[in-house]
């Protein structure tokens, strides 16, 4: 009983703390950093952007390790990791895709243009969503695990062009602008607060499918033990 | 025996059976024709503007004709226990991998074959003056398309679900094997054979060699069941 209490009090804890570094981050982001000269106003989903796009990316970093680890493990808590990896991940890479094309179309006067880092980017949005729908569409949890697996592992190799398309291919994305020491102070809260609750996000939907596959177990278990009788 | 003679025998099993049954190439042929026809339809305009787009049209379809010979590469070892016979055969699971990708290898170069010079003559575009940079291109596109579609096509044929499905699990790993393959088609339409083509075709080799090494690596682990 003082221990379920314990667990209780942590993760109130741990929604207090998401909850105020959400807020800070947007406090910081709507009326602290200062507005920028060219783009007004609009510039201020850069904040929003740039954490959103850093999760998509740590996702898929964290879904091909994972997955990694499934192929020469074989043990399906691996891919319960990769599996909240991908539907957490997946949610950052359209928001970065989203939150990208609102500041396109306020930049350039476009709501999307085939830049080579928005053309990787979408090819990462795009492998996110194939392993999404495989996981809806095979029920068989080592199949699906496979396959997937084999879907994230390949697509890592998609991860290092992403990161490095403004720099190896010519676009209009920009590389690395330069900011006021506010505006980068804000970008950076932003970047810890959004980590911190994708993390929780990330953490909370591990364990849930976690007792998913105990509580399957079970059921067969139960089921078993129903014919045998 | 040797390696190279049992990876020889695996590729002719296949070609055999395929001339035998001719299942899948015809149609994968006609489709290809069919929606180079079409897509040429859509070309009636500008010279420029007409190869700026050709590269794209091009491998697009010989991507989507192409992924019916990928579905089929492993569909037709499940029928009377042909996988199981398949495995007693005395190689090990990365020369299986190596010969059923090397028969996809050669379903897209005859896909090719039809599509490329159809193009040519339904768009006017200068693409065979070039032969050897064409060959070279369509050589490692048909190389990064068979690597994943053969591995994936593997993982898939298990799961008794639609070649459709396995056109939209396998196309966002070959996107960039497709756009490097476009834009080096489309520079070679325009005649610009220059860094910015070998930047391409550097692109096209690094997907080919990493697709193909990750695919004989994945392959053993993938199939053990």
């Amino acid at each position: 009983m003082a221990y379920q209490t314990k667990i209780v009090g942590l993760n109130n804890l741990v929604k207090l703390v998401v909850i105020c570094l959400l807020l800070a981050s947007l406090v910081a982001a709507m009326s602290l950093a200062p507005e920028e000269e060219t783009m007004g106003q609009a510039q201020r989903i850069l904040y929003v952007h740039v954490s959103v796009a850093w999760l998509g990316l740590l996702g898929f970093a964290v879904m091909g390790a994972s997955s990694l680890a499934y192929m020469f493990r074989r043990n399906l808590a691996w891919d319960h990791w990769s599996h909240a990896a991908n539907e957490v991940g997946w949610l950052c890479s359209s928001l970065t895709l989203l939150t990208g094309s609102f500041w396109a179309h306020s930049a350039w006067g476009t709501w999307w243009s085939w830049d080579p880092r928005l053309t990787t980017s979408f090819i990462l949005w795009a492998i996110y969503s194939s392993c999404f729908v495989i996981r809806g569409s095979v029920h068989e949890p080592h199949q699906c695990a496979r396959i997937t697996s084999s879907l994230a592992i390949l697509g890592l190799l998609d991860l290092p062009l992403v990161i490095m398309a403004t720099r190896w291919f010519r676009g209009i994305h920009p590389v690395s602008p330069e900011m006021e020491p506010m505006m980068l102070a804000t970008l950076v809260l932003n970047i810890v607060g959004f980590t911190v609750f994708f993390g929780v996000l990330f953490a909370r939907r591990h364990s849930q499918l976690l007792s998913e596959r105990l509580l399957q177990e079970l059921e067969l278990r139960v089921m078993a033990k129903k014919s045998v009788l | 025996m040797h390696i190279a003679t049992q990876l020889y025998w695996m590729v002719c099993k296949d070609l055999v059976s395929e001339y035998r049954a001719r299942q899948v190439w015809p149609a994968m042929l006609m489709l290809g024709a069919l929606v180079t026809f079409l897509f040429s339809a859509q070309l009636d305009i500008v010279v420029e503007e007409r190869f700026r787009m050709l590269g794209m049209q091009a491998w697009l379809a010989v991507y989507f004709a192409g992924v019916l010979a990928l579905h089929q590469t492993f569909t037709m070892e499940h029928g009377e226990d042909c996988w199981d016979a398949m495995r007693l055969y005395p190689v090990g699971p990365a020369w299986i991998y190596v010969a059923k990708f090397a028969v996809n290898c050669l379903a897209l170069s005859a896909l090719q074959m039809v599509v490329l010079p159809l193009f040519v003559i339904l768009t006017d575009a200068p693409l065979l003056n070039h032969p050897g940079h064409m060959i070279f291109v369509a050589l490692l596109g048909n190389i990064g398309i068979s690597s994943v579609g053969t591995l994936l096509g593997g993982l898939w044929s298990c799961t008794r679900q639609g070649a459709s499905v396995l056109a939209f699990l396998t196309l966002p790993l070959v996107m960039p094997v497709i756009l490097a393959a476009s834009e080096a088609t489309r520079l070679l339409a325009e005649s610009e054979i220059g860094p910015e083509w070998w930047r391409w075709v550097g692109l096209l080799g690094v997907f080919a060699v990493v697709f193909v090494t990750a695919g004989i690596l994945l392959f053993e682990f993938l199939i053990e069941d």
